[in-house]
Order: structure tokens, then sequence, then C-alpha cells
């Protein structure tokens, strides 16, 4: 099955297969030097709590950014997904509000996710319209949206069932670890063992061939976008328990973070090649030099040079490699 | 390799660092968490902060002052995640300039009981152990009444260029302008807009005005990084009558006043701003109580002769008004009202 889909995606499955294991040891290593280096500069990095609160802070960027390889394997791009979760956080909190209930608190914030997402792909799928500038115009209209349902201030929250999510940890491990790690597997299975997954794979890799073979690439398009709507709901859920209150101005600019962190992981630009696993190994590393340089007090200012050469240097070292596989 | 020599080099010089501060035996370490870092009144700050941190631990050998500063870069994540890492280190005293105070609240217990002192700033907060303002409304309401005064009972039109919706700060500067300008029926409000902090936002609605509006008179904003594009669109198009008022006291606005197309700002200054910070700092951990809601003097700043007129025109002599040359001296140099000299 996995030969399937590498062969759609560059033609020879065992070299797209090994310049993405490059890739993940290279990712795995450079956690690793980051972690080291990091741990040297200050103990209290690899301390049980920091590692919780690392794991905490970017549980909603691997939620987002697993619905973002979604995407960038179809070849499209998802910029709404930030504002998205300010939207279907809005509608969330405003439906518990209004019923107490938390359960359709959790319900009305993920459909509200996926209606930002249905659009999307509704525009991007079926009208073949650019996702760049569809997702640029559900960004500000989501962001909007949940200006106007806040009226643009924040909510309090004390629903413990409704911030246990976000907000509880046993010891030092936060409940929201495990819970992502679910996600991951049921994705997993959804890309890799369906036939769904398999379409996906085709629809970046060439769709007017998985057009002609029957694949239906413009209804897999609107379903990887309300996937990652759907992703967008839960990690509204996340944010408020994590600030027990709804946010107008949250998931700003977390769209580009996962884009970043898909890219590092290897997903690539033109869609039809990568994996999950290589997203949550970008996430990791991303999270960790944001973690570590700000434990290590590093000037603002760098921390931005230092984040671009990083990534600046993997998409050099994914070219050489591929360069060479060419060759 | 360039990853590796960067890490090591980094660990090396945190490592160098922390060896340096074990020298002394009392240590006060600041932590300053902001929303950003680029605009020209956090460079300011955040400068000032950095050189009154200097100037601190240079001025008193029995203490090693140290401190840091972090740029949630507008992200509320971004800032949650700071914080959370922040109090895990323990400084002594932290800063936070919260994006929403609401979202902050969870931390501010933990920040306690860590024995951190935490201080609000900006937006107070009843958790806080101290909250530092600006007294936004009585500073928006002295720009008003300013520009009441100077219009001089003509009729007026103003513009006013909004923070980001929903922010306290934002909405108190909205509060207080609209407030000033209420106390004369001269004056009328053709527009308001959110820029949301933004230069560029801020040229482009100043850009849209001047076009829709051709007779307008005046743009008000509640920071002077809005500024900076009005004036510059303004003096390209020609249009040399149009008046500004500003707020924060960034120096090359407040330089603007003497050629006339600045009427009026209030005097925060990033500079004295984060002099002033260190300076709270040292005084709680010497043992004062600062008010809980500690106001951060912030006078309006009016050239002499624009002064003269308000007054003649029904300015309130009680409000305290700085003088350009007064007002640049104190803007550049915090350590005039808050160096070390301030606490010996």
């Amino acid at each position: 099955m996995m030969t399937s889909t590498a062969t759609l995606a560059s033609g020879t499955p065992k070299k797209a297969i090994d310049s993405l294991m490059l890739r993940y040891l290279v990712l795995i290593g450079l956690i690793v030097i980051a972690s080291v280096g990091f741990s040297i500069a200050n103990e209290n990095f690899y301390s049980l709590t920091n590692i919780g609160i690392l794991l905490r802070s970017i549980a909603v960027l691997f939620l987002l950014a697993m619905g973002m390889t979604f995407i960038m394997l179809t070849g499209g791009i998802d910029l709404s997904i930030g504002s998205n979760v300010a939207f279907s956080g809005a509608v969330g909190v405003l439906t518990l509000v209004t019923t107490g209930s938390a359960a359709l608190g959790f319900a009305t914030s993920i459909l509200a996710g996926m209606l930002i997402g249905g659009i999307n792909g509704f525009f991007i799928g079926r009208l073949k319209l650019s996702p760049f500038m569809v997702s640029l115009a559900t960004y500000a209209l989501a962001r909007g949206l949940a200006l106007v349902l806040y009226d643009a201030n924040s909510i309090n929250v004390d629903n413990a069932a409704f911030l246990w999510l976000g907000g509880v940890s046993w010891g030092n491990m936060p409940v929201v670890i495990p819970f992502v790690a679910l996600v991951f597997i049921a994705l997993s299975v959804l890309l890799y063992q369906t036939p769904f997954g398999r379409d996906v794979y085709a629809a970046g890799a060439n769709a007017n061939t998985a057009f002609v073979l029957g694949r239906r690439p413009e209804r897999t398009l609107v379903w990887v976008y309300v996937l990652s709507g759907a992703l967008a709901g839960l990690s509204a859920i996340i944010t408020v328990g994590r600030v027990s209150s709804g946010q107008p101005w949250a998931g700003l600019y977390l769209e580009f973070d996962a884009i970043t962190a898909v890219i590092l992981g290897g997903t690539s630009l033109f869609g039809g090649r990568g994996k999950l696993l290589g997203t949550i190994l970008g996430v990791l590393l991303y999270g960790i030099i944001i973690n570590g340089l700000v434990l290590t007090g590093t000037n603002p200012y760098l921390q931005s040079l230092i984040k671009g050469l990083i990534l600046l240097g993997v998409v050099l070292l994914d070219t050489l490699t591929q360069k060479g596989k060419a060759a | 390799m360039k990853l590796k020599t960067m890490t090591a080099g980094l660990a090396l010089a945190t490592a160098f660092g922390a060896g340096a501060a074990l020298a002394a035996d009392d240590t006060l370490d600041i932590v300053f968490i902001n929303d950003g870092h680029v605009a020209p009144y956090h460079v300011a700050w955040l400068t000032g902060f950095e050189d009154a941190i200097a100037a601190y631990d240079k001025a008193f050998e029995d203490v090693k002052v140290s401190g840091r500063w972090l740029s949630a870069e507008g992200s509320l994540e971004k800032m949650i995640q700071q914080t959370e890492v922040t109090i895990n280190e323990r400084p002594d005293v932290m800063f936070v300039n919260a994006i929403n105070v609401d979202a902050f609240e969870p931390l501010v217990a933990k920040a306690q009981a860590e024995g951190i002192t935490w201080i609000a700033v900006h937006s107070p907060m009843e958790s806080a152990d101290y909250s530092f303002t600006l007294g936004d409304v009585a500073n928006g309401t002295n720009q008003g009444m300013a520009m009441c005064a100077l219009s001089k009972g003509e009729p007026f039109k103003v513009g006013v260029m909004l923070g980001q919706a929903g922010n306290p700060s934002g909405e108190a500067r909205r509060e207080g302008i609209l407030k000033g300008i209420a106390t004369c029926d001269n004056v009328e409000v053709v527009a308001e807009q959110p820029a949301d902090w933004d230069t560029v936002k801020a040229q482009t609605i100043a850009e849209n005005w001047f076009t829709q509006y051709p007779d307008l008179n005046a743009i008000s904003g509640v920071t002077d990084a809005y500024m900076y594009p009005s004036i510059a669109i303004a003096t390209n198009a020609g249009n040399t009558d149009i008046q500004f008022y500003g707020y924060d006291g960034d120096i090359p606005i407040i330089q603007q006043m003497e050629s006339g197309q600045v009427m009026a700002d209030i005097l925060l200054s990033g500079t004295r701003e984060g002099w002033n910070f260190v300076q709270m700092a040292y005084r709680i951990h010497k043992g004062e109580t600062p008010e809980k809601v500690y106001d951060f003097f912030t006078p309006l700043v009016l050239t002499e002769e624009n002064h003269k007129i308000a007054l003649e025109h029904g300015f309130p002599e009680d409000v305290q008004v700085y003088y350009v040359p007064q007002a640049l001296e104190v803007a550049a140099k915090g350590y005039l009202e808050f160096g070390p000299d301030s606490v010996k």
C-alpha cells in the first residue's frame, strides 16, 4: 500500500522512502543535538516540569500541523486554521455559556471548525479556486466572525468538563498529550490504511491522473479541508482549557507555525509526498527550539534569526538530498 | 554543522553568564514578557529596560541585578508558553504585558506559588501583586481636550485611529480621547478605525481618510506608531495644515511639535517606562510596597506657545504639561527619574 502512494509521489518507491527516512533521521539528530545543547545551557530544560510545559505548548500545534499535512499532501495550503481556532472556540464557548452543556460546547466547536473547513473545501475542491486565495479569505472571515461573536472581549469559562482537556495534568503529563497521540494513531490509520488516504496522496501527486483513475480528487479535497477544520475545532477546545477563557485573538499566526513544522517534517509543498511521522518530528523540533531559546534567555531578535536559519538549513538539506538521489 | 556550532556557542555563553551570576550574594532577577518588540515604542521600552538592568547592577554591589525580556510577537499562545517556561525558571519579578488578562489568570496563581512577584503591565489585574498602569483614560481625555482647545472653537473634523479590538489599553485610550473631545461641540469625529497597533495598516487608513475626507483637520491616534506614516503621507501630499495628536511620547514625534504638525502627545516614553520597571522591581526587592495599582506618571506634551493658546481656549490649568525640551530630555534619559540615584 505504501508502495502505491510512494509511486504516485515520485515514481520511484525506494527513493521516496529513503529520502523521507533520511529526513526523519536528520530531524531526530537535530532534536537530540538541540536537547543536549539546551540541557547543557540550562538544566531546567530536561526537568519533568519543563517537558510537561513543552508538550502542552505544542499540543495544539500537533493537531493543526497534522491537519495541514493532509492538506499539503494534496498540494494545498490552509491559512485559515489559526483564525478558525478563534472562531470555533467562540462558537463552543458561547454554546457552553448559553446551554451549560460541555458536550454541546465540544460538538458545536468542532462543527464550527468543520464549517470553515467545508467552505475552504467547497471553493478549492469543487470550484477549483486557489487554496492560498480561498484560505486567505477565510483567514479574515473566521477572525472577523470570532471578533463579532466575542464582541472583541474574552469570555471566562469555569466549566470543569470543558476545561479538562486543555487544563488538566496527570503529574507533569498534560492529559492532552495522550489525546493527541490517539488522534495521531487515528489519522495514521486514515491516511495509510484506507482508500481515502490513498486518494489524498493521489490528489497531490497528480490530480488529473487521479481523476482518470476514478479517484474523485475534488471530493477528497473537500473532506481534507473539513478534516483540518475539525482539528482546528478540537484545538480551540484545548486552547480554551489552557487559558480558562474564550479568546478572540487565539490562534494568531499558528498557521505559519503549522506550515513550518510540516515543511520541517518533509512534506512537499507540491503535494504527494510526506508522512504524519515527519510532521510530529517537525513539531517536536520546532517546540524544542522555541522552548530552549526562551529558557536560555536568547535575545528575541536573535531567536527569529535562529529559527529562520534552521528552517533554511533543513530546506537546503532537503534539496541537496533530492538532487543527490536524482543523480 | 551550523546548528551544532550555534548550540554549543549558546550553551557556552549561558554557562559563562551563569558562572558570573554566582559571584553576588543577593540576586534580583527580572523578566519582562511583552506582546511585541519591533514597534518604535517597544524598541525604546526594551532598550530602556536593558540599560536600567545594567545600570542598577553596576550601581549596587550588594545585589546582582539581572534580567531579560521576551516577545510574544502578538501571539497569545506564544505568550502563554513563554510565561509558563519563565515561571519554571523562578525569577524574582515578572512584568507581563498580557495580550488578554483573562487568559493569564491561571498563571498568576502558579507564579505566586513559586514566590514570584507578578506585575501586570498596562491592563490591571486584581490577582496580580501589582499593576503598572498608564492612566489611559485620563491621558486620552487630556489629548481630546487639547484638541478641543487648539481648534479654537472652529468647526473641526478628526479621524481617530484605534488599537486592536478588545485590547483593554487601546479601549481605554479610545474612551479617554472621545471623552475629551466631547467636552466641546465644535470637534466632529468623522471616522474611527482600528489599526491593530500596526504602522502599515495605519498608512492604509490614513491614505483612505485623506481621500474620503479632503476637509479633515486632524488625525488622532492611540499610539505614535500611527503618526509616522500619517505624517509622511500628509507631507508628501503637500498637506501641511492637518494636525496630529499622538500618544506614546516617541522622541521623533515630539521633535515634530516644533514644526507645528504634531500638536500634542502623551509622554509615556518607552525608555522611561523600561527604567521605571527596574526601579519598581528594585524597590519591591528592598522591601518597599508600591501602591497595588501603580500609575506611571505620563504628562501631556505641548509646545509652550500651544499651551498658552490652549489655556486661552478653556484648557484646564491643572493638567500637567511638559514643554518639548523638557519632554525630550526626560524621554531620552530614563535614568533622570528612575535610575539608581532615585532609590539610593
